[in-house]
């Protein structure tokens, strides 16, 4: 059915808007390509990061016919990639595909095909099976350009290529089949990083990552991510760097790698590391990556409850977000306020959420942190109160609840949690009186903390600045022609006036 | 015997017998990891059971499910507790799925581990009477003796003082006699008289009250040549 409607739809204005619209994308593709060739050529990464870029802009108007009509053009046809890429696509509208095949055979003819351009080709093909949801055939035509990837070993294709290692898992990951290619990237890890394709590896040790996070698998996840070799401080760096120059596929890689390991530190209980962590990649995150922005969030604000800290308001009402985050508002409530009653039927409403979310045995670790505030506000309201009422306060339902409150109060106590004692003969608590922060060290260990943080800042920003490598090279030149046209001028006068001092 | 199977983990090759010798492997194995938990062998218990997970996780799909396997994973959780590993029992948990996480072997652990963190230490203890399984015994026992350490920390923070009957019951000894000796041993710095026992040794003294010099000096300093950087 839908292939008749696009039929119809190409058929009829064939003559008028596809001799206007089609040529003009299948223009832009050939450009890329050409793009593509003197980076290549040249040696000019940068070229070719920008080729990429382009092409992601057309990928809403890529037509199968389109598809075929490139492919023809830059490959040789007959050649072996050329006949694989062209069976991948669909052969709906033969008619309109030989009149662009004939057209483009005599318009170009064909010249050596550079393996980047192959590449190219493998990656367009891709995303337009994996637009047209046509994930059995992507999958195929993956693996395909993976064992092909294997073999070619040239800086000028890290590129390319790491865009590809991308779409080959997500691909698989579309049809729930990650387990099966995990073999297959950790060779290609191996591969990039004995290449030193740092932009391969890091979007392969995100694809593992995530491969293994897709089945829980934290245990292996941490391992890989604590063996492998990471450019941490230089990726920062890099990421500003890329900024500058408008491609942020190295910053994209590496705010997934910071959710990724935000979310094994969660599990493993490193909190605190996991929120510095979470909230960098929420920050980081470019502002067109809602659903990537919401994730991190969410994560950050379950870290942060269970740190026992309470997320501003703010937080919850970011543009676009107030709904997903919505039931992590109702959480951040009851675990504020320290109503187990309440936190115990929100985490039963909002149950399919946040098993969706894989976060709900992170909400039941919170059930802990519920008791704690609740607790903490008892000790600052009461200076003494029974234990028999701490547990009524506190809804604690067990057989024996005064006991129960009792080593839960001790336990605080021993935590840190709260300031008190216990009176067991009496069974009552007795808070001690708060005594004034500003006569401890408190104040000044906050301040010394945030000035560090504000010095380090700047010494980051002054260490990540950087120039594009040649603009300081060309206008040296600038000057230096200046400097040399000068001399030559005068050296010039100079014949001169020794020409007439000669006569 | 088991080197010479093809079909079993790394390689897990298809042949015709193939899932006969996986059952037949992962049974070995779960014999194993029940012995060494009879013969109270910690660190047999890990390594056979790391041996038998892949017959849980990777060999899943050609297997059929062993009855056994719950047991298990629940043991090697409370196993996980009792030696205080908290963050591998969370990764352990994260492996599971939300059926297992019902079943009451499983769901024993984790009611544990809530209880434990919380301070709920009796809830910890009454556990022990309603184990799912008899072969839970033996790390149960381990359990009441971090337990009681834990309640023994938590007291002298607590408490200024407790009467001897009171702390030979927190304590969940049978005798005082026990309970002095366990005092001696382990924490000589509480205080035994006129019947009760005394914390107050054990409490921090009081805030030192003197401005820290050095390490002010050092900031300040710190801080200047940084700022000198800066201008």
């Amino acid at each position: 059915m839908t292939q008749d409607v696009e039929m119809k739809e190409q058929l009829p204005p064939s003559n008028s808007l596809s001799s206007s619209s089609t040529p003009s994308t299948l223009q832009h593709l050939k450009e890329i390509a050409s793009l593509i060739e003197t980076g290549a050529h040249a040696r000019e990464v940068r070229r070719i990061v920008r080729a990429v870029r382009l092409t992601m802009a057309l990928r809403r108007k890529l037509k199968a016919s389109l598809l075929s009509a490139f492919l023809n053009s830059v490959l040789t046809p007959g050649s072996d990639a050329h006949a694989r890429l062209v069976l991948y696509l669909p052969k709906e509208d033969e008619h309109d595909m030989e009149v662009d095949t004939a057209s483009s055979i005599t318009q170009a003819p064909v010249k050596h095909s550079l393996p980047e351009i192959e590449i190219f080709c493998y990656l367009l093909v891709l995303i337009f099976l994996i637009d047209k949801k046509k994930y059995s055939e992507a999958k195929a035509c993956s693996s395909a350009c993976i064992a092909r990837l294997k073999i070619i070993n040239r800086r000028t294709v890290d590129v390319l290529a790491a865009r590809l290692y991308f779409y080959y898992s997500l691909c698989y990951e579309l049809t729930g089949d990650l387990a099966e290619i995990r073999g297959n990237l950790l060779a290609l890890h191996r591969i990039a990083t004995l290449r030193h394709d740092e932009l391969g590896q890091e979007t392969l040790l995100n694809l593992l990552l995530r491969n293994y996070l897709h089945y829980n698998l934290y245990d292996q996840a941490e391992k890989l991510r604590s063996k492998a070799p990471r450019f941490e401080a230089h990726s920062n760096q890099q990421a500003i760097i890329s900024l500058h120059y408008g491609t942020n596929c190295i910053l994209l890689q590496f705010c997934r790698y910071l959710l990724y390991l935000g979310k094994i530190r969660t599990i493993q209980l490193e909190y605190t590391d996991a929120k510095e962590s979470l909230l960098q990649a929420a920050r980081k995150a470019p502002v067109a990556a809602l659903g990537f922005r919401v994730q991190c969030n969410k994560w950050a604000i379950i870290v942060r409850l269970l740190l026992g800290e309470i997320p501003e308001r703010t937080v919850f009402m970011q543009k676009g977000m107030e709904k997903a985050l919505r039931p992590y508002f109702e959480l951040t409530n009851a675990v504020r306020i320290g109503d187990l009653e309440l936190f115990r039927s929100v985490a039963e409403k909002f149950s399919s959420t946040f098993s969706a979310d894989r976060t709900n045995n992170l909400i039941v670790r919170l059930r802990h942190n519920v008791i704690r505030t609740g607790l903490r506000n008892i000790s600052i309201s009461y200076s003494r109160i029974s234990l028999a009422d701490v547990a009524k306060k506190l809804r604690l339902d067990s057989p024996n609840p005064v006991a129960d409150a009792e080593s839960i109060v001790s336990k605080a106590i021993r935590d840190g949690a709260i300031d008190a004692t216990v009176d067991h003969a009496n069974g009552w608590m007795v808070s001690k009186e708060t005594g004034d922060i500003y006569s401890t060290n408190e104040p000044q260990m906050a301040f010394n903390s945030r000035i560090a943080f504000c010095l380090n800042m700047h010494n980051e920003a002054v260490r990540a600045l950087r120039f594009p490598p040649n603009s300081h090279k060309e206008k040296e030149s600038a000057e230096k022609r200046r400097e040399r046209q000068q001399q030559e001028q005068e050296l010039a006068k100079h014949i001169a006036e020794e020409d007439d001092d000669e006569f | 015997m088991l080197t010479g199977f093809r079909s079993l983990p790394p390689l897990f090759e298809e042949t015709p017998n193939s899932v006969h010798e996986l059952t037949l492997a992962r049974d070995i194995f779960e014999h194993a990891v029940l012995l060494s938990v009879k013969i109270e062998d910690q660190d047999a218990f890990e390594r056979d059971f790391f041996q038998l997970k892949p017959y849980y996780t990777d060999a899943r799909n050609r297997l059929p499910e062993s009855p056994n396997e719950y047991m298990i994973l629940g043991l090697n959780l409370l196993r996980l507790l009792v030696q205080n590993r908290i963050a591998e029992f969370h990764t352990e948990l994260e492996l599971l799925t939300s059926t297992a996480l019902e079943n009451p072997c499983i769901k024993h652990a984790v009611e544990l581990e809530q209880s434990f963190m919380e301070g709920a230490y009796n809830r910890v203890l009454s556990a022990k009477q309603n184990v799912p399984n008899e072969t839970y015994g033996y790390f149960m026992d381990l359990l009441a003796k971090t337990v009681r350490d834990e309640i023994a920390g938590c007291s002298e923070k607590a408490y200024d003082y407790l009467s001897i009957n009171d702390a030979r019951q927190m304590l969940l000894f049978t005798s005082d006699q026990e309970l002095l000796e366990y005092s001696k041993e382990e924490h000589p710095e509480w205080e035994v008289k006129d019947g009760s026992v005394f914390f107050q040794k054990a409490k921090d003294s009081a805030p030192c009250k003197e401005i820290p010099s050095l390490q002010l000096i050092n900031q300040t300093l710190s801080y200047a040549r940084e700022l000198e950087r800066i201008v």
